[in-house]
């Protein structure tokens, strides 16, 4: 239980940094997180992915580091905001809650143990307001920089797209320098009445990694939220997506794309409440396991008894490219209300054997017809981003990580 | 070009090919013939290189190599073709994009210098005329989609840009309608030189009407059975297989 130890002494020599109502919120949520039980893989949550191995790591909380690109109109080091666009009304965490551009309710009491520690550590983070009826176009970096030390970082963000606003978000997590990490990044997004957000995560390769990942979304009337989830496995990955159909008209569209390789582990658990009548979502999440990895993908659907009308769509397809990698593949499906229509389905394969042949009979080698098939295989999920220019992008860095073996 | 041995081939252990000898020179086409499952498509992937039959006996040169020795890619970058009798789909494959790598790739096995997009949209807009082709079919996923006639008629377009030195149409005429045939057939006769060979295996005389043979072959049961010229395929139309296989066994 080194962890924990470190996680209160970090705790209480940083509580100092913190007043008002943040270090209320820091205090409570530490409370919580201490008093409550760690999870591990004897919770059906935490199944085939048991987070308590982060407890054995000797993590030391650090938010230091500088990086400087004119790539990004935001950046982040280690969760600290180290360069932002006086173009947008963002800030750090405190700020946005002293100027009341964050509403506080989001910070409530939370059952998730991630959630409460990234709370109470809630000492950096960034915000960001997009403008009623304004178009946006943000890049974001969230850099993960180690040197050579085992630490633990609380990237946090707040997105709020303001009524009729229309923007995309890029946000691109990368990791430098060499150490263990152990990330604990929380992103919340509150998208307001007729307002549309498109937010692309594009996942970077990292040793000694262990990344737990919850992006909490609250969808208002008639808003729609479409998200590309690129990830990567780690020594443990975990991206939980809870998307709150809050009122009507809302519509959701998830698209992920996995790769896990060697002996590291993916999980996606994703959550769809459909709370309102008349909402939609459609989730489409492919993987491509191979080596020795792990992926698992669990798919909630929830649709409460006013949610009549409600239109849902859940397809995860996966690629085995080895004998010993493996997937668990599980939709969730609760529904309570009469009039719905959901539809869910899980496919586990390997490339078509019939359509190598054909390619090779052309003179495209075992390797170049892989190549292909697969360019098609990402191809479906990377087809659904809007812009074009970053469609062709993502393309050519997605081809690019690939599984190569020969 | 192609010298066939007493070839034997066989599929999860039942025998198909019960020692084939078959000798095709550059400049001729050959016919073959025969009955359901008398081993006619086994032959054509098997000449193709398919791992799911097993060859157990025999030798099959081309061009002074051993043909079974090299990979089914290997194969096609010596220039043999297969025209598949059902043409696989590849949802997401583009097909302008499968058909340019596939041909670069071949210069690149044969040290040639690969080609450019420009170069590459002026040679497949000739060849796609020659099979009567909707440009618009470049831009779909291969096959995805496309009717019965269209999947053949591609795969001669195929045919068409990679210049094959032995090509393999198996069954190419099934699924097609009298134009598409026409049209299928002109492709291929389009295609015929002193250099180049054509192995044509199918049930009916009727495509041997539109690529004439100069040889004919009924394999029955893995094994030819007979061999003769064009008149062959008239008779066998005719008499049907079961009176010709009654007849050689006399």
């Amino acid at each position: 239980m080194k962890a924990i130890d470190q996680f209160k002494a970090d705790f209480e020599n940083t509580l100092h940094l913190s007043k008002g109502f943040v270090k209320n919120i820091r205090n409570k949520a530490f409370e919580k997180f201490i008093t409550s039980k760690f999870p591990t893989n004897k919770d059906e949550f935490w199944k085939y992915s048991d987070p308590s191995i982060i407890l054995n790591l000797d993590l030391n909380y650090n938010d230091s580091g500088n990086f400087e690109s004119d790539n990004y109109d935001i950046i982040l080091s280690n969760g600290k905001i180290v360069k932002t666009n006086a173009k947008y009304k963002t800030g750090n965490i405190a700020k946005g809650l002293e100027n009341g551009d964050i509403p506080k309710e989001i910070f409530k009491e939370e059952k998730n143990t991630f959630l409460n520690l990234s709370n109470a550590f809630a000492i950096n983070g960034c915000y960001l307001i997009l403008n009623s009826k304004e178009k946006n176009d943000i890049k974001i970096l969230n850099l993960i920089d180690n040197n050579g030390k085992s630490q633990a970082i609380y990237p946090k963000l707040i997105i709020i797209a303001k009524q009729n606003s229309d923007s995309t978000i890029f946000e691109e997590i990368k990791v430098k320098g060499s150490g263990t990490n152990f990330v604990n990044s929380v992103t919340d997004i509150i998208i307001e009445d007729c307002a549309n957000l498109e937010h692309i995560i594009l996942d970077d390769f990292a040793k000694d990694t262990y990344n737990i990942s919850n992006i909490c979304v609250k969808q208002k009337k008639d808003s729609n939220f479409k998200s590309h989830n690129f990830s990567i496995g780690k020594k443990l990955a975990r991206r939980d997506y809870n998307i709150e159909l809050l009122e009507t008209g809302a519509n959701c569209d998830l698209y992920g794309l996995y790769f896990v390789d060697g002996e590291n582990h993916i999980d996606h658990h994703t959550t769809i409440e459909h709370k309102k009548e008349n909402c939609t979502s459609n989730e489409h999440y492919k993987g491509i396991l191979s080596g020795k990895g792990v992926g698992v993908f669990n798919g909630r659907i929830h649709v409460h008894p006013k949610a009549q009308k409600t239109d849902a769509i859940q397809n995860n397809q996966n690629l085995l490219l080895t004998d010993e990698a493996i997937i668990h593949t599980k939709p969730e499906l609760e529904i309570y209300a009469d009039d719905v229509k959901c539809t869910h389905g899980a496919t586990v394969g390997q490339l078509d054997e019939k359509a190598l042949f054909y390619l090779k009979t052309r003179g495209l080698n075992e390797k170049k017809s892989q190549q292909l098939l697969l360019r098609a295989y990402v191809g479906e999920i990377i087809d659904n981003i809007s812009n074009e220019e970053k469609r062709n992008k993502m393309m050519e860095i997605v081809i690019d990580r690939l599984p190569k073996e020969d | 070009m192609l010298k066939i041995t007493n070839l034997h081939a066989s599929v999860d252990g039942n025998s198909i090919l019960k020692g084939i000898d078959l000798e095709v020179k550059a400049g001729e086409t050959h016919a073959i013939m025969g009955p359901n499952g008398s081993g006619k498509s086994t032959l054509a992937q098997v000449l193709a290189g398919h791992e799911d039959y097993e060859v157990d006996k025999g030798e099959v040169s081309y061009l002074g190599k051993d043909l079974l020795e090299l990979d089914v890619d290997e194969r096609a970058c010596e220039g043999v073709f297969l025209a598949f009798q059902y043409p696989v789909e590849l949802p997401g494959v583009n097909n302008t994009y499968f058909l340019k790598s596939a041909l670069n790739a071949q210069r690149k096995y044969r040290g040639e210098k690969e080609i450019d997009a420009m170069e590459f949209m002026d040679l497949i807009s000739d060849k796609i005329k020659l099979l009567n082709l909707k440009d618009s079919l470049l831009k779909r996923p291969v096959n995805e989609g496309f009717s019965g006639g269209e999947k053949k008629r591609n795969e001669i377009f195929q045919m068409a840009v990679l210049e094959p030195k032995l090509a393999l149409l198996d069954e190419t005429d099934s699924g097609l309608d009298i134009d598409a045939l026409r049209v299928v057939a002109g492709g291929v006769n389009a295609m015929r030189s002193e250099s180049n060979a054509t192995i044509v295996v199918t049930h009916y005389q009727r495509l041997l009407n539109y690529i004439v043979p100069d040889f004919v072959h009924v394999l029955v049961d893995g094994k030819i059975i007979n061999s003769g010229d064009k008149t062959l395929a008239i008779e066998l139309e005719e008499k049907g297989y079961d009176k010709i296989i009654e007849e050689s066994k006399a």
